[in-house]
């Protein structure tokens, strides 16, 4: 058989649309994930005995389980107890659980990489423990962890393709629709990969713009 | 008739599975080892042409979702190369290639890890390039990069989970199995994640003694 590109013109707005829902979903799961990363960060990071504990629990657990356990877990366990919500709610919920335990670790090493003078100095200058966290010690950490959010991002990217296996049609599961169409799933899955890894590596560059200029006064350090 | 509660041979099934999963993660991790170790292998040679064209592939399976590439080969496949194709089959080569283009960059971080100065030593005392690499660079590259292979495989186990979509009867699979027929997804999917949580752990313990042991001629004695 011949490798034929053109049989995917006609179907190309109906991958972009796929392409855009991936997208809403990495987008919302992002922020998801920075949110609930940050809480999670800062109790791995307080002196409190049983929140660090309990927070170590949650980063190990959802670290060593397949994400598509988890999704299933949820996919399938919320409307037994109740909760019936669409494709695209669970499905960016499920990332942004996942995420943020990948985000988690990237904003702890921010906030324990933050100099203890910077500390002692807020401390000395009678800022309360909540103001020196909220303007000190989140903004700091927030900034030098761009990069390794970055990968999170890049990641929940790649891992959002397994969102097509509880009937979300994004950029995968609308590919899969386009597969069976035109019987031409080699050609449909080739262009799909080489997307993938150029979104990605358009992603990655935008990273280590967004990582520079957000660490210009400090590039001795971080670069 | 239909039997939705809970039986003792369920556990059977679930072994079954696991067995699927681990005999799998095995084998395309060995084969992803030996495979990404040789290709890491030939950019120490310096061939032309072959260390760009492995880079760049490498980096496309780096860069796009596993559930993509296990779609190229199982329906792609069969479709262009009138190749027949099994779930299993298919499961197998995408795994190790997978794998094989991980283990590639930690192959070539480890070898570059080794100073220069230790290889233009050998070479001085009139070592040939094959006998740098195997008595000076191997050992030492395999004590650096048992660390992030360990975190490697780590990872693959989870990945996995994704073959149970095109059919393979793996843990992930009999879960959904389970699921379907009992409808109890918070039981079955609580299971089938600790099965998978446990095996991540050993996974991640038998690394941690490996590293323990090769580690063991460099580690700071105390005083």
């Amino acid at each position: 058989m011949r490798f034929d590109l053109s049989v995917l013109v006609p179907h190309l707005g109906f991958l972009a649309s796929g392409a855009m829902l991936t997208a809403a979903v990495c987008g919302l799961a992002l922020v998801g994930s920075v949110v609930l990363g940050m809480a999670v960060a800062i109790a791995r990071t307080s002196s409190g005995g049983w929140a660090r504990r309990a927070a170590y629990a949650y980063v190990d657990l959802f670290r060593n389980v397949p994400f598509i356990v988890q999704l299933f877990f949820f996919y399938y366990g919320l409307p037994e107890i109740g909760i019936y919500i669409d494709a695209f709610t669970t499905g960016v919920i499920a990332l942004s659980i996942a995420g943020g335990a990948y985000a988690s670790d990237a904003i702890r090493a921010g906030i324990l990489a933050i100099d203890n003078g910077i500390l002692e100095a807020a401390e000395v200058s009678g800022l309360s423990k909540r103001v020196t966290f909220t303007r000190i010690v989140l903004p700091i950490a927030l900034r030098t962890s761009v990069r390794p959010l970055g990968s999170v991002l890049i990641n929940m990217i790649l891992t959002s393709s397994i969102l097509s296996t509880i009937t979300l049609n994004e950029l995968t599961g609308q590919a899969k629709i386009v597969a069976s169409d035109t019987f031409r799933p080699f050609e449909v899955y080739f262009v799909l990969l080489v997307v993938y890894a150029a979104l990605t590596y358009l992603v990655s560059i935008g990273i280590a713009l967004l990582h520079r200029r957000l660490n210009r006064d400090l590039m001795g350090q971080v670069s | 008739m239909r039997f939705t509660q809970f039986t003792p041979y369920d556990l059977v099934l679930l072994a079954q599975g696991l067995g699927v999963t681990v005999g799998l993660f095995l084998l395309t991790s060995l084969i992803g080892l030996l495979a990404g170790t040789v290709l890491g292998v030939v950019r120490y040679y310096r061939v032309p042409g072959l260390t760009q064209a492995v880079t760049f592939v490498t980096e496309l399976l780096k860069n796009s979702p596993v559930l993509v590439q296990l779609f190229l080969v199982f329906f792609g496949f069969p479709a262009f190369f009138h190749l027949n194709v099994g779930p299993v089959q298919a499961a197998v080569i995408t795994l190790s290639a997978n794998t094989a283009a991980f283990v590639y960059v930690i192959a070539v971080s480890a070898i570059e890890s080794i100073g220069r100065d230790q290889v233009e030593a050998a070479r001085v005392f009139g070592l040939s390039r094959w006998q740098v690499l195997r008595h000076v660079i191997a050992p030492q590259a395999a004590a650096f990069s048992i660390g992030p292979l360990t975190a490697l495989l780590v990872n693959q186990l989870q990945v996995t989970s994704l073959i149970s979509v095109i059919g393979v009867m793996d843990l992930a699979k009999i879960g959904a199995t389970l699921n379907l027929r009992t409808l109890k997804p918070f039981i079955v999917w609580s299971v089938v994640g600790l099965l998978y949580y446990l095996a991540a752990k050993l996974v991640a313990g038998v690394g941690a003694r490996i590293e323990h042991r090769l580690r063991a001629h460099s580690a700071f004695r105390g005083l």
